[in-house]
C-alpha cells in the first residue's frame, strides 16, 4: 500500500470536526438499526410480562387436574404413581376432599379436607401454628366455634393447631393454581362452599376416616421460574408438555395456559418489528445519506491532495478506498459506540429490559451490515465525486439534477392514500384465534408516517423554490432580515436538508407521542369503562351497605341482564364516588336513563318496573353506548335483581380485605379493570410508536447537529459578511436579530409544518386504530401542549447556540481571515 | 530516438459556460522536445494552463489530438491516460502547497511520488540537489513556499519522469524563492529531463530554450 493511503487513518486526525460528524453519523445510523433489532426482541419479551401478569404464575408450566374425584383409597397410589413418574423434576401435588358435613366436637358444619406440601407456609396463622395437627379456616372456626387442641369425629381427626385466615382474592401467588379449590364461591353455592381444612400430611390426609371421604380432586403443578423471554416461554411450554405426557391420561384437564401467550408475545415482536421497518428504513436512508455527504465534505476538504494523486495516476477507486481508509475507522467507532448506546438506552425506548439470547449478536450483525454499507458509501461516494471532479469535470451532473427534479413527494403521498385505504379497510386485521392477537396492518400504521414524510419532502421543494425566487425580496429596510434571507439563499442546499429532517424529525416525535399517548389512555379509559371501575367484586342481595373502609371510593351497582340487554341500578349518591370516572351530569342519576343506541320506548327488564327514560347519555360505565340506568330507589326488591356487585376505585385486595373483614361475602367473580381488557393489541401500538418518538429524537439530534455544523461550517463566510455588514453600519444587536431570523425560519417552519402535518395525520390516524371498537370510548389524540412546549423550547435552544456561533465567528475572525476571504 | 517527447496537433478545448460555449484553445499544433525548458508564454486568459493540462494528459481536448513519446493518446481510455500519466508525467501547479501532501512529511512526500510511479528515491540525495538538506523528517508547513515549490520539483524528480510539467511554478513566490525555483528548473533542464511550464514570468521565458506564445487560445504568430 503506498504512502498516501497507509497515512490516511492518522490523517483523519488532521480534521477532528470531520472526525467528531463521521464517528456522530455512524453512532446515529448504527444506533437506529441496533435499536430497532432490540425494540422488537424486547416487545416480545414485554408481550410475555404483560401476559403472565395476567395469568396465574403458578400455572405457566403446563400442569394437570383430576375433578372427576378420584375415590380416596386410590389417591395414594395415584400420587406415588405421579411422583416416580415426575422423579427429579419439583412437583406440588395439591389432593382435597369434597364438602361434606362433618362433627367437630358436636356442632355439625360443611368442611373439606386438602393437603398440599407447604400450604402452612403460605397461610396466615390467626391462632395456634403448630404443624402436626389440623389447620382451620377461620370461617369454619366462628361457625364451630372450634378452639385449638380440639379434635373432631370424635377424635379420628388430628387435633387443631392453627386458625388461619381464610384465603380471599385475589390469592398469592402460591394458591393462584389453586383458586377453584381454596377459595370458596360463596354466593354461588351458598352454603355448600367451604374453605379447606389442611391435614398436616399426605399419610394423614390418606388416613381420613371414610364419613369425610369420597370423590377427590387432584392437582399436579410443576414451580418453574416465570420466564422472561419468548424462547423462554416457548421453551417451559415445550419442555413441561413432554414432561407430563407420561401422566397426562390420568387426569381429565390439562391446564396450558402459555399456548395462546408465546403465539401472541411472537406476533407481537412480529407486528412491531414490521411496523417500525418503514421509519427505520427511512432514517437508515437518511443516516447514508449524511454519510455520503461528510463524504462529499471531505472530498472537498482533500481536494487538493486527491487531485495530485489523480494526477499521479490514481483512480477513482484508489481514491475511494483513499476515503475509506480515512473515514472507516471513524464509522466502525460509531457504528460500535451506536450498539453500545442502543443497549445502554434500552430502558428508555424500550418497553422491556429483557432481551432473548442472541438478540444482542443479532443487533451487533445488523450494526455490521449497516456499518459495511456506510463504508461502501463513502467508497462509492468518494470514488464517483473524485470521478466527476475531475475525470469528467466541467460537465453537468445530470444524475443530481434528476434525482432532485423527481418528485418524490408524490410517490409518498401515492403511498399515504394506499396507506390510509387499508388504515380504512381495517386498521388493525381481525384476529385468527379467539383471544389471540389481531394482526396488525403495518401499512396502516405507515399511514401517518408517510403524512409526514410527504409533507416534508414538499417543504424542502417548497422551500428550495421560495429560496431560488428570494433574491427578488427587497428588505433593505429591515437590513437584518434582508441579510438573513441572503444567507439562507447562498446555503440553499443545506437549509432545504436541515428543513426536511427537522419536519421529518417534530412530524415524527409529535406522531409517535400522539398515538402511543392515546393508546395508552385508550386502554386505560377502556378498561375502566367495560369494568365500571378499578375493582369489583360480586356480592349477595342482602349487602345494603358499603363497609366503613370502602366509604368515599366505592359503590353498590346492580346488574340486570335478559339476552343482549343489560341494565345497571346505581345509587346515585356513592356512584360516581366508585365508578370510573366519566363524564356525566350528577342529576341524571336519578331518574332512569337510556344509553347509546338503545331504543327509545318502555322496555322491561327482569326486577326491573317497566321503565321509559326521557334522558340519554351517550356512554355508561360497564353498558358501552347500548342499555339503561336505573336509580336504586325505582327498584322494588333487591333480590329480584340478578346480581349485585361492589365497584371500588381501590385496589382488589384493598376491597376484598375491607370486605372480609365487614363479614361481608363475595363471590369468586371479582376482577380488575388491568385485566379485563387483552391490552396487546394497544399496547403494541403503544410500542411501535414509542419507538418512532425515539427515532424522531435521533433525527431532531441530526437536524440539530446539522444546523450547528452548517453554521460552523461558514464561519468564514459568516466572518466576512458580518465584517462588510458592521462596516456598514449594522450594530451588533442587529447582527444577532439576523442569525436569529435566519436560524429561526428554519428551526420555526420545521416545528410549524412538522406539527402542523402530525396534527392532521395523526387525527385523522387515531380513532381509527382502535384495537378495540366496540369498547367505548374511541381513542383520542391526548393533550399536546407538554410536546409542543418541548419542541419549541428544544428548537429555541438549538436557534440560540446556532446564532451564538455565528456571531462569535464574526467577533473573533482574525484580520489575515478576513483579508484571505 | 524521439525528437519530440509531446506533440498537438490541431488541439481545440472548449468550455461549456451559461452564456454557451466557450473556446479556451483553437488549433494548436506544436511539438515539444525531448530536452530543455520548454515556455508557454502569454498573458492570463490567453489559454496556457488550459494547453498544460491537455499536454499532462489531465484534460482531453474537444478536438485533435496529443502524442506522448509518438504514441497517439486520443483514443486511449481513462485508465490507460492515468497509467501514462503514472509512469510519464509529473505535473507541477501553481500553489506550492497543491503539490505535496500536508500531512505527510517531507522525505515521505517524496517517497510518495516515487511509489506513485513505481519507482524508488533516495531521499537524501534528492534534496541535496534541492538545497534541502536535512529536511527529509520536516512538516512541509515548516517549510517556505518557495522551498515547498523545490520539494515539488523534488518530488517529479523523484518519480523520474519522462516530462515534468509546470504551471506558473513562480507566480505566487516573492523574488527570492522564486530564484530558487528558476535555479531548479535550469537544473532539471541540464539533467536532460523535458519540462514545460506555463508562465508569463520574464526571467522564466528568458530561460526557456523553446518558447510557445499564446494569445487568445492560438499561437501567436
Amino acid at each position: 500500500m503506498q504512502i498516501p493511503w497507509r497515512a490516511a487513518p492518522r490523517a483523519a486526525l488532521s480534521s477532528p470536526l470531520t472526525l467528531l460528524v463521521s464517528v456522530v453519523t455512524a453512532l446515529l445510523l448504527s444506533f437506529v438499526v441496533a435499536a430497532a433489532v432490540l425494540h422488537s426482541a424486547a416487545s416480545g419479551s414485554a408481550a410475555i410480562d404483560y401476559q403472565q401478569r395476567q395469568l396465574c404464575q403458578e400455572s405457566l408450566h403446563p400442569s394437570l387436574e383430576s375433578t372427576v374425584g378420584v375415590p380416596h383409597e386410590y389417591v395414594a397410589d395415584g400420587v406415588k404413581a405421579v411422583t416416580e413418574a415426575m422423579a427429579g423434576h419439583p412437583t406440588l401435588i395439591g389432593m382435597y376432599t369434597r364438602e361434606k358435613r362433618t362433627d367437630f366436637g358436636g356442632k355439625q358444619t360443611l368442611a373439606k379436607f386438602g393437603y398440599r406440601a407447604g400450604a402452612m407456609d403460605h397461610l396466615k396463622v390467626l391462632e395456634g401454628g403448630g404443624k402436626d395437627g389440623l389447620w382451620v379456616p377461620q370461617s369454619i372456626a366462628v361457625t364451630t366455634d372450634l378452639r385449638l387442641g380440639e379434635r373432631g369425629l370424635g377424635g379420628r381427626l388430628p387435633p387443631v393447631t392453627a386458625i388461619y385466615a381464610d384465603v380471599i382474592d385475589p390469592l398469592p401467588g402460591w394458591w393462584c393454581s389453586e383458586r377453584h379449590f381454596v377459595v370458596p364461591n360463596v354466593l354461588d353455592r351458598d352454603e355448600l362452599a367451604t374453605a379447606v381444612v389442611w391435614m398436616p400430611s399426605a399419610e394423614s390426609f390418606y388416613a381420613l376416616p371414610p364419613e369425610v371421604t369420597g370423590p377427590t380432586d387432584i392437582t399436579v403443578r410443576f414451580p418453574a421460574d416465570v420466564p422472561r423471554t419468548v424462547d423462554e416461554a416457548a421453551a417451559l411450554l415445550t419442555g413441561g408438555t413432554a414432561r407430563i405426557a407420561p401422566i397426562k391420561d390420568s387426569f381429565n384437564r390439562t391446564i396450558s395456559l402459555l399456548d395462546l401467550p408465546v403465539e401472541n408475545a411472537r406476533q407481537t415482536a412480529v407486528n412491531v418489528r414490521s411496523a417500525v421497518l418503514p421509519l427505520t428504513l427511512i432514517s437508515l436512508l437518511i443516516g447514508l445519506a449524511g454519510v455520503a455527504t461528510v463524504t462529499v465534505q471531505w472530498a472537498q476538504r482533500r481536494q487538493a491532495e486527491l487531485r495530485l494523486l489523480w494526477v499521479r495516476g490514481s483512480g477513482p477507486v484508489a481514491l475511494g478506498g483513499r476515503g475509506v481508509l480515512e473515514l472507516g475507522l471513524p464509522l466502525v467507532v460509531g457504528g460500535a459506540a451506536g450498539l453500545g448506546a442502543a443497549r445502554l438506552l434500552l430502558p428508555v425506548y424500550a418497553p422491556s429490559v429483557v432481551l432473548p439470547p442472541g438478540t444482542v449478536s443479532t443487533a451487533a450483525l445488523a450494526v455490521v451490515v449497516v456499518v459495511a454499507s456506510s463504508i461502501v458509501v463513502t467508497f462509492a461516494t468518494g470514488a464517483l465525486r473524485t470521478h466527476r471532479m475531475f475525470q469528467v469535470a466541467g460537465r453537468g451532473n445530470r444524475l443530481r439534477k434528476v434525482l432532485t427534479a423527481l418528485p418524490w413527494e408524490l410517490a409518498t403521498a401515492a403511498l399515504a392514500v394506499w396507506a390510509w385505504d387499508r388504515v380504512q379497510d381495517s386498521g388493525l386485521a381481525t384476529t385468527t384465534t379467539v383471544g389471540g392477537l389481531p394482526r396488525i396492518d403495518a401499512a396502516a400504521l405507515a399511514f401517518p408516517l408517510l403524512v409526514v414524510l410527504t409533507v416534508a419532502l414538499l417543504t424542502a421543494r417548497l422551500a428550495k423554490w421560495a429560496l431560488a425566487a428570494s433574491h427578488r425580496a427587497r428588505l433593505w429596510s429591515k437590513p437584518a432580515a434582508q441579510l438573513a434571507i441572503r444567507r439562507l439563499a447562498a446555503g440553499a442546499g443545506p437549509v432545504t436538508g436541515v428543513l426536511l429532517v427537522g419536519v421529518l424529525a417534530v412530524g415524527t416525535i409529535a406522531v409517535g407521542s400522539a398515538i402511543a399517548g392515546s393508546q395508552k389512555t385508550a386502554l386505560e379509559v377502556k378498561s375502566g369503562m367495560y369494568t365500571g371501575s378499578d375493582s369489583y367484586a360480586r356480592i349477595s342481595s342482602e349487602v345494603t351497605e358499603l363497609p366503613e373502609a370502602l366509604r368515599g371510593d366505592s359503590t353498590i351497582v346492580g346488574l340486570v341482564e335478559q339476552y343482549d340487554r343489560t341494565a345497571l341500578v346505581v345509587d346515585p349518591k356513592t356512584f360516581l364516588e366508585g365508578a370510573f370516572p366519566f363524564e356525566i351530569d350528577p342529576a341524571l342519576l336519578h331518574e332512569p336513563l337510556r344509553v347509546g343506541d338503545v331504543p327509545r320506548r318502555e322496555v322491561q327488564l327482569p326486577g326491573l318496573p317497566p321503565i321509559k327514560p326521557d334522558k340519554w347519555v351517550p356512554s355508561f360505565p360497564k353498558l358501552g353506548t347500548a342499555g339503561w340506568v336505573v336509580p336504586l330507589d325505582v327498584i322494588e326488591d333487591r333480590d329480584d335483581i340478578g346480581s349485585w356487585y361492589v365497584w371500588s376505585r381501590k385496589p382488589l385486595a384493598e376491597m376484598t380485605s375491607a370486605l372480609a373483614a365487614a363479614g361481608v361475602k363475595f363471590s369468586r367473580t371479582v376482577g380488575v379493570k388491568e385485566k379485563a381488557v387483552q391490552g396487546l393489541p394497544f399496547l403494541t401500538i403503544q410500542w411501535t410508536f414509542g419507538f418512532v418518538t425515539a427515532l424522531g429524537a435521533v433525527l431532531a439530534v441530526v437536524a440539530s447537529i446539522a444546523l450547528l455544523l452548517a453554521v460552523e461550517v461558514r464561519r468564514r463566510q459568516n466572518a466576512l459578511s458580518g465584517a462588510f455588514s458592521a462596516r456598514m453600519g449594522l450594530g451588533p444587536a442587529a447582527m444577532l436579530r439576523s442569525h436569529l431570523f435566519e436560524l429561526g425560519a428554519v428551526a420555526g417552519a420545521a416545528v410549524v409544518v412538522g406539527l402542523a402535518a402530525s396534527a392532521v395525520s395523526s387525527g385523522f390516524t387515531v380513532p381509527k386504530l382502535d384495537p378495540a371498537p366496540r369498547l367505548t370510548p374511541v381513542p383520542e389524540v391526548p393533550n399536546v401542549v407538554p410536546l409542543l412546549v418541548t419542541t419549541v423550547a428544544g428548537s429555541v435552544a438549538v436557534v440560540l447556540v446556532a446564532a451564538w456561533i455565528a456571531v462569535r465567528a464574526v467577533r473573533s475572525a482574525k484580520i489575515g481571515e478576513l483579508i484571505r476571504g | 530516438m524521439v525528437e519530440h517527447v509531446l506533440r498537438l496537433r490541431e488541439v481545440g478545448v472548449d468550455y461549456r459556460t451559461p452564456a454557451g460555449a466557450v473556446t479556451a484553445v483553437s488549433d494548436v499544433t506544436l511539438d515539444v522536445p525531448a530536452t530543455g525548458l520548454t515556455v508557454l508564454a502569454g498573458p492570463s486568459g490567453s489559454g496556457k494552463s488550459t494547453l498544460l493540462r491537455v499536454l499532462s494528459l489531465v484534460e482531453r481536448p474537444t478536438r485533435g489530438g496529443v502524442e506522448l513519446r509518438g504514441m497517439g493518446t486520443a483514443r486511449l481510455s481513462s485508465g490507460a491516460r492515468r497509467k501514462l500519466r503514472r509512469r510519464d508525467i509529473a505535473l507541477v501547479f501553481q500553489n506550492p502547497a497543491d503539490n505535496l501532501i500536508g500531512h505527510l512529511d517531507v522525505g515521505d512526500n517524496l517517497r510518495a511520488a516515487a511509489q506513485a510511479a513505481g519507482r524508488v528515491v533516495r531521499v537524501d540525495e534528492v534534496l541535496e540537489q534541492l538545497g534541502l538538506p536535512g529536511t527529509a523528517t520536516w512538516k512541509v508547513s515548516a517549510m517556505s513556499g518557495g522551498q515547498q515549490q523545490r520539494l515539488s520539483f523534488g518530488c517529479a524528480l523523484a518519480r523520474q519522469a519522462t516530462v515534468v510539467l509546470a504551471d506558473e511554478p513562480t507566480s505566487q513566490l516573492d523574488t527570492s524563492s522564486a530564484d530558487l525555483v528558476l535555479e531548479t528548473l535550469a537544473d532539471l533542464a541540464r539533467r536532460g529531463v523535458p519540462v514545460v511550464v506555463a508562465s508569463h514570468d520574464p526571467r522564466l521565458i528568458a530561460l526557456a530554450d523553446t518558447r510557445f506564445d499564446l494569445r487568445n487560445g492560438a499561437l501567436a504568430a
